[in-house]
């Protein structure tokens, strides 16, 4: 008998769990078919490309690791590696840092709070392309602004972006500048998020603005600040837009600035190797892909949650 | 629980249906008008056509006017995408891997190699030949887009260089103008002359960017030097002769006559001379236009010959050409075209807009024609002892090894003898594995 109920459920309809299956996965479906079709299919694509020989027209034929092999004695691939680390080390620590104090700043009772939250959000909403044209010709050796300044306090003309020593930095402060404000706004709203309770027990308790900060502050937003840390550290290996403008192939200061990525978009569409390119992309990869392994497992140690 | 889903299922297939019905209207509508325009004229060709260069947007259009003007069932559309940074190529190999590349294109001699390669050009020998195109174009021209006995592209127009002087600068510093037979000894002593006048600060006599086709190749081949050799296996950068082209150059900066290559890398020569801040510069003839309407120098500014470097004429020659697309649908039609955009009435259209030098015999003289407020028939003096530009497979590689290594030198970090030593390691290794 009760069996035949259940034969007679089946036949009448799908049970409301099933449907419910069919509209979670119906609501899901845009989202999983883009990164399907978006990322995980040219993601693997690519993994099979980098064992591959793939010419300007994709003509393909199979070469196992030599393009491995051949990537261990480029020393163009080490250089950019070695910029691209320099610039990690120096930018993710800095605009953490810079984020946090102007976060902190902007939610404290001041004038005109809204209108320096939208000022410093603004870089990280504008174009790359723009912001990269705008910050060369400050940095122009003849007819930058800099310069203008410089020379007028009767120093010299420095050539900011085409000397190998300097060329990084200029790149670095032109990356903080666009980054710092859309981190800020990360921080900014796990500040708010952490209850106001706190801090009052604390000020009856006697501690000052400063204890408030280091002792309530920072420990309850290092969900925060992690998820920060991990994102512009992903984003700061894959720098791009911002040095590819700013430092064309005649710059003498090329080498000294040249990005993995920009190693990768050459290879790949200037000159055509692919499959060479495709190698590349997954040895960045696979170097983004360790270290936030290792962050995830050393969080435990810091992050509270 | 199971109401609401219900109700979003049905919101979610009615979405989908919405999508879908949409879609199918919007097919239709396609799928009505090219059943109209299909009535109009019987089946209607569509040919694209892609270019770079926005300067000669206007007169590629007006040249598909008249084409289509005499071939009713064709139609025309003109693409243009920039060549900087290389995003003209990137696009069409792009879309040569889709299958969709335009069906007229523009073409370089240094990208030839590596399209022949790849399939994607249709060989015109037979279509050439059926032309007149052997009898009224320069042979060196026809030639540059021959490979293996074929043609693969219909020659469409030639640059050469020039030397432009700004004479508000030569005037200001009381220099006599430079003149058609300077040689290269001529030419530093005139920059000194200028230096010593004094200028303005921030203005130069003239630039020595590190650039090959309109500086330091033509003092190469003068002075008897080489870059590739004949198989395309080895280059010539340890040979004396040619580093002796290249080595004048670095001089001049070093007497301070041209502004640092590093400087010239953000502020172009171009740039600087359009800003007033150079007396002289070399300049190649798509150039012209640019300088022409430039509001800041066009009434100050004229064009003599290159000076020559010990005694030889120096000048280097390179063009484009009309390729049509491999995978083309209307192979045929898109051939024709390129054929007739070879033809005088085509040359002619093209010449008379003074943007670039037509390629056919009798319509190159139309570029000096074009104006008569400069001495614009300097480009075509010796075109027959111009040189063209090396090229092999890959060339794009080659250059940027090239402009890398020398830069070295330019900037006074290598001396010229080490940045080629270095630099022939690393291209004779690029050739051997690029046959």
């Amino acid at each position: 008998m009760k069996s035949a109920e259940k034969l007679q459920g089946k036949k009448a309809g799908l049970s409301w769990k099933v449907k419910d299956w069919i509209a979670g996965y119906v609501f899901i479906a845009p989202v999983t078919i883009g990164l399907m079709v978006f990322y995980i299919w040219p993601f693997i694509q690519n993994f099979w490309f980098s064992f591959n020989d793939v010419n300007k027209f994709n003509v393909t034929h199979f070469i196992g690791l030599d393009n491995y092999r051949q990537m261990l004695s480029d020393k163009e691939v080490f250089q950019s590696f070695g910029n691209t680390l320099k610039y990690v080390v120096v930018t993710v620590p800095v605009g953490l840092f810079l984020s946090l104090v102007i976060a902190a700043l902007l939610n404290a009772k001041i004038k005109g709070k809204s209108i320096y939250r939208t000022l410093y959000f603004l870089p990280s909403v504008t174009m790359a392309a723009a912001v990269a044209m705008v910050w060369k010709w400050v940095f122009n050796e003849k007819m930058g602004i800099l310069n203008a300044v410089i020379t007028s306090f009767g120093g010299p003309r420095i050539g900011w972006l085409t000397n190998s020593k300097t060329a990084i930095f200029v790149i670095m402060l032109v990356g903080l500048w666009m980054t710092v404000g859309y981190n800020m706004i990360i921080l900014l709203a796990g500040m708010q998020g952490i209850s106001k309770t706190y801090y009052e027990a604390a000020a009856i308790d006697g501690a000052g603005s400063l204890t408030q900060f280091f002792k309530i502050t920072i420990p309850l937003l290092t969900p925060t600040i992690f998820f920060v840390m991990i994102t512009s550290i992903i984003s700061a290996f894959q720098v791009f837009d911002v040095v590819y403008m700013m430092v064309l192939k005649s710059n003498p200061a090329y080498e000294s600035t040249q990005t993995v990525v920009m190693l990768f978009y050459r290879q790949a569409f200037d000159y055509g190797y692919k499959g060479y390119a495709a190698a590349i992309s997954i040895l960045i990869f696979a170097v983004i892909m360790l270290i936030t392994l290792i962050q995830f497992s050393v969080q435990k140690k810091w992050v509270n949650y | 629980m199971k109401k609401r889903t219900e109700k979003l299922l049905a919101l979610a297939t009615l979405w989908t249906m919405g999508a879908a019905l949409l879609a199918s209207c919007g097919n239709k509508a396609a799928s009505g008008e090219s059943a109209s325009g299909e009535a109009k004229s019987e089946g209607k060709v569509a040919l694209s056509m892609a270019i770079w260069d926005e300067k000669q947007r206007a007169m590629t259009e007006s040249l598909a006017e008249a084409y289509t003007k005499a071939h009713p069932d064709v139609s025309i559309e003109v693409q243009l995408t920039p060549y900087k940074g290389g995003e003209y190529w990137t696009k069409l190999e792009a879309a040569a891997t889709g299958g969709k590349a335009p069906d007229v294109f523009w073409l370089n001699v240094l990208h030839t190699d590596s399209y022949v390669d790849g399939g994607i050009l249709a060989d015109l020998s037979d279509a050439i030949a059926k032309s007149d195109i052997k009898d009224n174009f320069p042979e060196s021209l026809v030639n540059n887009y021959v490979r293996d006995g074929k043609n693969y592209a219909v020659p469409k127009d030639f640059d050469t260089n020039a030397l432009w002087y700004n004479k508000e600068i030569f005037d200001e510093a009381g220099v006599s103008y430079p003149t058609n037979d300077m040689s290269y000894e001529d030419l530093v002593a005139k920059a000194e002359e200028l230096k010593q006048a004094g200028l303005d600060e921030s203005v130069y006599p003239f630039a020595c960017p590190v650039d090959f086709q309109t500086w330091y190749y033509q003092t190469v081949f003068a002075n008897g030097g080489w870059i590739l050799s004949e198989d395309k296996k080895t280059s010539g950068y340890e040979d004396p002769k040619t580093q002796g082209g290249i080595q004048c150059w670095i001089d001049m900066i070093d007497k301070e006559l041209s502004p640092s290559s590093a400087a010239l890398s953000e502020t172009s020569a171009d740039a600087m001379f359009e800003g007033g801040q150079l007396a002289m510069t070399f300049a190649g003839s798509y150039m012209v236009p640019e300088y022409t309407s430039n509001d800041n120098i066009k009434d100050k500014i004229d064009c003599v010959e290159l000076p020559s470097f010990n005694g030889i004429e120096t000048n280097c020659i390179n063009g484009l050409g009309f390729a049509v697309y491999e995978g083309s649908k209307n192979k045929e039609a898109a051939t024709e075209f390129a054929i007739w955009l070879s033809s005088k009435e085509a040359m002619d259209i093209q010449g008379n807009t003074g943007v670039v030098i037509s390629a056919r015999n009798e319509s190159q003289e139309l570029f000096a024609k074009s104006s008569d407020k400069y001495a614009l028939a300097v480009y075509t003096a010796h075109t027959d002892k111009a040189y063209p530009l090396p090229v092999c497979k890959n060339a794009a590689q080659l250059y940027d090894m090239e402009s890398k290594a020398l830069q070295k030198a330019y900037s006074g970090e290598e001396s010229l003898a080490e940045a080629c030593k270095a630099l022939k390691t690393e291209a004779d290794a690029f050739l051997a594995k690029n046959q």
